[in-house]
């Protein structure tokens, strides 16, 4: 192999880091996404049997936002093997133990269950805030869009914004804001 | 031929024992342990790999397309283009590549994959091609791609 | 159902040392023709000896020629290669011309070819002209010098229109409509 050919060989195999903030974004619709970073699918050479799966740093784990009533009605299932080891743990309370958690169990069971499985989720990184190790950052050289836009609150608008906004009705006299 | 009894009828069938059998050795002269040896053993497992043999015949041909399906997505998607409206338009615009083929232009040339994601990109606006209703796929298309032209 | 390719050696066309482009070299180094002085089925290889063995090793002096005579055996060629191949060629009652003719194949081949399997009929060891394809081929060179994480990259690009801002466009296109009512 020639010194150019090893030299391109290299780069079409380059790994490559990439942030994903996950504020605001439904877990299971980003596990579906970063799972093409994670296996490679998002590449061109992809082939079951290359190792050209990327890396894949997560931010804000702690942010995420479940559809709906999920926060309550997910259940997540852990059995210790032992009789009687069975436990049902609901979303929030997973989270609260680990703000990773969901998201990493989202990813998990999004991929097909092979040998492979295992080493691709090495190569996921979950952090619940944006603290990440600076030898970590210091890779990444791509960002993942979020699939979804992040909410302004109300608290983040500014008095004037505020003002300006039309008003669509007035309050009854009589009526108690709380 | 005239049987006179169902065991000269069994005796009678096939050629001669040694070269029947050698037919079904050959088949398994790669296999480890008896399997290559006894006739009873092989015979079972040349019979199981021939019926692999030929499953896998039409599983090969369903794997190649599903990989050229999975590598042409990843080039459409880092062009900004759904796979299906990218086939639609390229039939649409009369370019009739196959699968095979078109997996081959996103990995070994990528800029002549470019140029036919930019047509099927024209073609889908002039037209009004649309991903598929039940197309549930995310699909998150990179900067700079809904640019005005 | 054959199954003799299981044991072969299988591998893709390849031309050693890219030969003959600028020099070619002969990869058949050595020839042994054996052969019967009696026997019958050794005829056309005894004719082949007798009248233009010696021109062959004239045109090839590269390659070094051995006669082999063996009481009734069948006659072989057996052809050995610059890599390291042999070859075998069985000539049982084959004619001078036959064997003159097998003879200039093994010359002009360049190992065994009947003892190995080709996994594809074609070769290049150029397959891309533009170059394959690397995850920096379509990437935005501005990219190079933004800072991660980044608010702005992350941005998703698809911005359907949220309540708040069809709202504001209904009660903007009021306002004009209203003061063109006035005017």
């Amino acid at each position: 192999m020639s010194a150019l050919k090893r030299v391109q060989q290299w780069a079409t195999f380059a790994r490559i880091w990439h942030v994903y903030d996950a504020a605001w974004q439904n877990p299971f619709h980003s596990a579906k996404l970063l799972k093409k970073y994670l296996m490679g699918l998002h590449k061109p050479i992809y082939h079951p049997l290359n190792d050209c799966g990327d890396h894949v740093i997560v931010i804000n784990t702690g942010d995420i936002a479940l559809p709906e009533d999920e926060w309550k009605k997910r259940a997540y299932f852990h059995h210790t093997g032992y009789p009687g080891g069975a436990s049902w743990t609901v979303a929030w309370e997973l989270h609260d133990k680990d703000p990773t958690m969901i998201l990493k169990k989202a990813v998990y069971s999004s991929m097909d269950g092979n040998l492979q499985r295992r080493y691709t989720m090495e190569r996921l990184h979950l952090f619940p805030d944006g603290k990440v190790p600076a030898d970590l950052m210091k890779n990444v050289s791509n960002q993942i869009q979020q699939i979804r836009p992040v909410p302004k609150r109300l608290d983040h608008y500014s008095e004037q914004e505020r003002k300006e906004f039309p008003k669509l009705i007035d309050y009854p006299k009589d009526y108690i804001l709380r | 031929m005239v049987f006179t009894s169902v065991a000269n009828f069994v005796r009678s069938r096939g050629p001669d024992e040694f070269w029947r059998k050698r037919k079904i050795f050959k088949m398994a002269a790669h296999y480890i342990g008896r399997s290559r040896n006894c006739y009873s053993l092989a015979i079972r497992s040349v019979h199981r790999a021939l019926v692999f043999a030929t499953k896998g015949r039409a599983l090969k041909k369903q794997d190649l397309a599903n990989l050229w399906v999975t590598r042409i997505t990843a080039g459409c998607e880092q062009h900004d283009v759904n796979y299906h409206v990218f086939r639609e338009s390229l039939s649409r615009s009369n370019i009739m590549l196959n699968r095979k083929s078109l997996a081959d232009l996103a990995c070994w040339e990528p800029f002549t994959f470019k140029a036919l994601t930019d047509i099927a990109q024209k073609r889908a606006l002039e037209e009004g091609i649309a991903p598929p209703k039940g197309n549930k796929v995310l699909f998150v298309p990179k900067r700079g791609s809904q640019k005005k032209t | 159902m054959s199954n003799s390719h299981i044991f072969l050696k299988s591998g893709f066309i390849r031309t050693p040392s890219q030969n003959g482009v600028g020099r070619y070299v002969c990869q058949l180094q050595r020839v042994v023709l054996k052969f019967c002085k009696n026997n019958g089925s050794s005829r056309g290889m005894r004719e082949f000896v007798e009248s233009e063995l010696i021109n062959f090793a004239k045109n090839n002096p590269g390659v070094v020629v051995y006669l082999k005579p063996r009481r009734h055996r069948a006659p072989v060629i057996s052809a050995e290669f610059l890599n390291g191949d042999k070859q075998w060629v069985s000539c049982h009652n084959y004619s001078k011309q036959d064997i003159s003719k097998w003879l200039n194949l093994l010359r002009t081949q360049s190992g065994n070819t009947t003892g190995f399997r080709l996994r594809k009929l074609q070769h290049t060891d150029h397959p891309s002209i533009q170059g394959p394809w690397t995850p920096y081929t379509f990437k935005d060179p501005a990219e190079n010098l933004a800072e991660y994480p980044n608010t702005e990259l992350s941005k998703p690009k698809i911005q359907l229109k949220t309540a708040t801002d069809e709202l504001l466009e209904i009660f903007n296109s009021v306002q004009i409509s209203d003061k063109k009512g006035v005017e």
